[in-house]
């Protein structure tokens, strides 16, 4: 038993930094980010966050697709690692609604890097969960 | 009476590791280790040696220990033979990060007979004593290899790529800096670029990409262990960079005349579209389409497929080649910068076999 202990817990290791072998080392936003949101009892709904930093700012889409929501501003603290996320919407009724989401991005050198924090979407308030994917 | 037969104190330790031996040791700390040997893996890039050992009143435990790449300890008179199951050794060492029954070895020291079974390997040096002129081609071009009938390759001397200019950057051989606060000596980085790197530096660059056996392209792929070798194909325009290290890759210069791509067109790649042309003595080669899977260089400076390097080569006599890089990636830096370093040649040897996953397939994966 003791002798077989070793050849898994090194095996695990290994195969702990051989699957994000692809972790995309640039600016750690960039990439495609894959959630929820939504108050913790109630219902979520699901979000995709692309976002590209482009030398000067995050762009990016939230939803990618016919009704893509383009991110207003994304700012970044990078002594926290806090990220601010606005975008602007509109209702099933064409009223506009604002976003709001402030996460902290953590685990950097995974693939995949977490942001979690807290989402507002008009008057609808929750958290969300992010995974780059 | 029993004991002392065996001291080896082991080459350099980043040449014994794969990724950052700070992210993998404690140097920190030391360890002895006593106990009888219960398996040896003799393969490359790493051998190691597996051992029994009883700590205090305690169970019995297995540890890997870590010793030095078999092709450098063959050279210093070891094999795979020169210890046996069932030996019994001491082991002075450094343990790993994170309480796990591993350690680097310092030194081995068998404690049954008086057999001095192998010496201190020694890592390939230079000869600097002699300054030959660069060989050249029959039409006076300067070659980047060796002379006709000769062998060799070439050796980095560096731990890390900084901008040129300043004041040392007191740093360890894996570019991990003595003091965080020199970060914004190293490059002139963005400010999610410095924040990145500070990161990798503080979190002791666990997450180096070459450690997966990722490949390394930008200047990375001149700093790895068990150096480079320029093949020159002059009949079909292209310059072939073979590494000795890391994942074992090459990289192609092209020099047929071939003008550079449009970033856009160009595929993302670990080595990027290299086009070289020679400007006198010097090989001046350009270099876009980087993907962003890797590090280009030690210590964890970032980069983003925006990233265009000119490197130039210059071999200013048969020892000594002259690398100089300008890295220009303005979505990380706030403006070109340059660096650079000499590489030695290491005379009379050839390259040798390393794949640097093999270690996972021989010790890891069981």
């Amino acid at each position: 038993m003791r002798r077989r202990a070793w050849p898994l817990i090194v095996a695990c290791m290994w195969l702990s930094i051989i699957v994000p072998a692809m972790a995309q080392q640039g600016h750690p936003l960039t990439g495609t980010w894959i959630g929820d949101w939504g108050s913790a009892s109630g219902q979520r709904t699901a979000i995709t966050l692309v976002m590209n930093w482009d030398g000067k700012n995050v762009t990016g889409l939230i939803n990618p697709g016919p009704d893509s929501i383009p991110l207003g501003s994304v700012s970044v603290d990078y002594g926290s690692w806090t990220v601010r996320i606005d975008a602007d919407t509109k209702d099933a009724a064409g009223k506009p609604v604002h976003i709001s989401a402030e996460g902290k991005l953590e685990d950097l050198g995974s693939y995949h890097r977490t942001l979690k924090g807290t989402w507002q979407q008009g008057a609808a308030k929750g958290d969300f969960r992010l995974t780059r994917d | 009476m029993k004991s002392l037969a065996v001291i080896s104190m082991l080459a350099a330790f980043p040449m014994a590791a794969q990724g950052p031996f700070a992210a993998t040791y404690d140097s920190a700390r030391h360890i002895t280790l006593k106990g009888a040997v219960t398996r040896i893996d003799w393969v490359n890039p790493h051998a190691f040696l597996f051992l029994d050992v009883r700590e205090g009143n305690g169970p019995m435990t297995n540890w890997a220990v870590e010793f030095g790449n078999p092709l450098e300890l063959e050279r210093n008179g070891w094999s795979r033979t020169s210890l046996h199951i069932g030996d019994v050794v001491t082991v002075e060492g450094i343990p790993a990060v994170g309480g796990h029954k591993v350690a680097f070895a310092k030194s081995v020291v068998l404690t049954a007979g008086n057999r001095k079974i192998f010496t201190p390997p020694a890592k390939p040096r230079a000869v600097t004593n002699a300054r030959e002129p660069a060989p050249r081609w029959p039409d006076g071009q300067i070659r980047l290899g060796p002379a006709p009938g000769k062998k060799g390759y070439w050796a980095s001397t560096t731990s890390a790529l900084v901008e040129a200019g300043g004041a040392p950057i007191p740093m360890d051989a894996d570019g991990l800096l003595a003091h965080i606060s020199d970060a914004a000596r190293v490059a002139p980085f963005q400010p999610w670029a410095k924040a990145l790197y500070e990161y990798r530096q503080r979190t002791r660059l666990k997450d180096d990409p070459l450690a997966r056996c990722i490949p390394p392209g930008g200047p990375r792929q001149f700093q790895i262990a068990n150096g480079f070798q320029f093949v020159e194909q002059r009949d079909l325009g292209r310059i072939l960079v073979l590494l000795g290290g890391g994942d074992r890759n090459w990289r192609v210069i092209y020099t047929d005349g071939r003008k550079q791509g449009e970033p856009d067109e160009v595929v993302r790649s670990y080595y990027g579209n290299s086009v070289g042309r020679w400007d006198g003595d010097t090989l001046v080669v350009d270099s876009i389409g980087f993907n962003e899977h890797f590090w280009f260089a030690k210590g964890g400076l970032p980069h983003t497929e925006g990233l265009h390097l000119v490197e130039r080569f210059t071999r200013s006599d048969l020892n000594t080649l002259k690398y100089e890089v300008t890295v220009d990636d303005p979505r990380t830096y706030t403006r070109p910068w340059k660096g650079g370093w000499t590489m030695e040649w290491v005379p009379d040897r050839e390259l040798q076999e390393y794949f640097c996953e093999e270690n996972a397939e021989s010790t890891f994966i069981r």
